[in-house]
């Protein structure tokens, strides 16, 4: 059990081994983490509360942040749209990943099944992401779970483009034929030897996918397409405050720069990742 | 009956408008404890014909059009996909070409070994570890203690086709087909892990299928030898009848290109061409335009497989009235 822990330490520690920006990056995460779970304890206002007085205060003793035009506090509400940030960025890698993933290694795998698939993904893809993200949403009600669900459909096009490919490469390789000798079937095959393999892009593609939901939902909230407006969200406050950006600036920055500091992390720390789990990137030698 | 008999297997490609044959009227056997050769150049079919055994050929690319498999009396050819699957890896496995890539990159060597064993064979993870350590002793892997542990990619090539030998063999099987094991591995390794297969088969009794084009190879590890051209097995005995007395031409030349150690000639007699195209349609015997015995009825009429001697099986016109 020690020996368990101990081990995974020295992973971590091997990750960000000579990747300095790429610890800060992952602190910086953590941060983001902590203050996505404890919102409600930690925050020194209610997100909604409304103070009419308190107008447009700047940055200082009581409001950290500043306030809005309505008097709310910009750090309470950042805090609270540190938790929005979070379930959006896990919720559509979740889907595109699993949805795209399974799209994309069927469809390279099953050939005949993936001249149908594949083709209905070239129609999505067709679209720019954010164009399709916005017709989707114009069709459904804007809520947590549809803006999950669209920013995960959008991107699951992408993924299962780059799984096919890499799928239709492995399913070619010699190993593959040996796995079939030792009599594995279509799905020991698919699972438990292609897809071992895709880990470390599909890790790759889930920070660029976090990255870029961060990024989508931020444009449709601005667009005031994606969550409810009453939803503190770091694109709703960008989206609300914007005519005030020359009488508050600050209201703006924040949320701006929490956006770019966590699109930033989540790459460094992908990046990161990738280098170093991926076997084949180890120059070690095993049990030294 | 033999472990495995091949009967007039016939294997074709997609062409570009039609199914062109690569593998035509294929037959042979091989018996527990025996080791059956199969040499030619290139593109003569060995490596298909192997595959057809094992059951990896791609249906929408090449197709077996005809012939019987049968192993251990039953014919594979008529078994369903399932049926199929459990014997892979159980009563017949196959080692490949290339140590480099036929491992799986991401898995450590000791579950990879037992891959086979997951499949075919319920045991603990505990037994499963007993016999990965076990296999990988069998197969001579310096330090196989900590070497269970490491990544394909950490072992040299001649470490890795052990690892593969012993991936064959985690489920004793009775048919092991080798598809050029040493080519990719040099010389000093190459005889390392041949003697090391024929010493497991000392142990085992595994029946073995040696693909090569080294004839070098075939003749220090096999029982027996059938020679193939563009196909066709033209020439087939036992490995000390075939050097003793060689009957086709084309075996002649395998022959004659490999150097001598005690002869001066400065020059190697290469055979003259290439093996003729899948799309080049040949009449008569498909060896007639690169041989130096050409005749006209070579290029019209295929000869027939003649039977010299005890076990002897050569196909050519003039087989026994050549000098060769």
């Amino acid at each position: 059990m020690i020996d368990a822990i101990k081990n995974r330490a020295i992973s971590i520690r091997r990750v960000f081994a000579g990747r300095k920006v790429a610890a800060l990056g992952a602190i910086w995460l953590c941060i983001v983490l902590v203050a996505a779970v404890f919102a409600p304890w930690v925050a020194p206002f209610d997100p909604l509360e409304i103070d009419p007085v308190a107008r447009l205060t700047e940055p200082g003793a009581p409001y950290l942040f500043g306030t809005d035009h309505f008097g709310r506090d910009t750090f309470s509400r950042a805090l609270h749209g540190a938790r929005m940030a979070i379930l959006i960025g896990v919720g559509s890698v979740l889907i595109a990943l699993i949805l795209g993933g399974l799209v994309g290694m069927l469809s390279a795998y099953f050939t005949k099944l993936g001249h149908v698939l594949m083709r209905a993904v070239d129609v999505l893809m067709a679209f720019p992401a954010l164009l399709l993200a916005l017709v989707l949403m114009t069709l459904l009600e804007r809520s947590v779970a549809n803006t999950i669900i669209v920013i995960g459909l959008v991107y699951a096009a992408t993924t299962s483009r780059i799984l096919f490919g890499m799928t239709l490469k492995l399913k070619n390789d010699v190993f593959i034929d040996a796995a079939r000798c030792s009599g594995a079937g279509h799905f020991s095959l698919l699972f438990r030897h292609i897809l071992p393999n895709l880990l470390s892009p599909l890790l790759v593609q889930a920070t660029f996918i976090f990255a870029f939901a961060q990024l989508q939902a931020a444009a449709l909230d601005f667009l005031g397409l994606g969550l409810p407006p009453e939803v503190p969200s770091w694109g709703n406050m960008l989206s609300e405050e914007r005519i005030y950006i020359t009488r508050a600036p600050w209201l703006l920055l924040f949320p701006g720069l929490l956006i770019i500091f966590s699109v930033f992390s989540v790459n460094l720390v992908g990046d990161a990742m990738r280098d170093s789990l991926d076997p084949r990137f180890k120059d070690d030698i095993a049990g030294v | 009956m033999a472990l495995l008999e091949v009967e007039n297997l016939e294997i074709a490609v997609a062409g570009q408008s039609e199914w062109l044959p690569v593998v035509e009227d294929c037959s042979f056997s091989v018996d527990n404890n025996q080791t059956l050769g199969i040499v030619g150049e290139s593109g003569c079919g060995k490596s298909l014909t192997a595959m057809a055994i094992m059951g990896l050929l791609e249906q929408s690319q090449v197709n077996i059009t005809n012939g019987k498999i049968w192993l251990d009396g039953e014919n594979l050819l008529d078994m369903s996909a399932g049926d199929r699957r459990r014997i892979m890896g159980d009563t017949m496995s196959m080692i490949f070409q290339e140590p480099m890539t036929s491992l799986n990159p991401v898995y450590r060597i000791g579950d990879q070994i037992v891959e086979a064993l997951r499949q075919h064979r319920k045991m603990t993870s505990a037994e499963y570890r007993t016999r990965a350590l076990q296999l990988l002793e069998m197969v001579n892997i310096p330090d196989f203690q900590q070497r269970i542990n490491s990544y394909p990619h950490q072992l040299s090539g001649g470490q890795r086709q052990r690892v593969m030998i012993a991936m064959a063999l985690s489920c004793d099987p009775k048919l092991l087909i080798a598809d050029e094991p040493t080519t990719a591995l040099d010389v000093t390794v190459q005889n390392e892990v041949l003697e090391l297969m024929l010493d497991l088969q000392r142990r085992t009794g595994t029946a073995i299928i040696l693909i090569s084009h080294d004839m070098g190879v075939i003749a220090q590890t096999c029982d027996e030898v059938a020679v193939m051209y563009r196909g066709r097995i033209i020439e087939s005995s036992t490995t000390a009848g075939l050097f003793a007395n060689v009957l086709h031409p084309y075996t002649r030349g395998l022959l004659n290109s490999i150097p001598a150690i005690d002869s001066e000639t400065e020059w190697l007699d290469a055979i003259p061409g290439r093996v003729p195209m899948l799309e080049e349609k040949l009449s008569g015997c498909a060896f007639h335009p690169r041989c130096s015995y050409s005749q006209p009825k070579c290029a019209d009429t295929l000869p027939a497989a003649l039977s010299i001697g005890e076990s002897h099986l050569v196909r050519c016109h003039f087989a026994g009235e050549l000098e060769l």
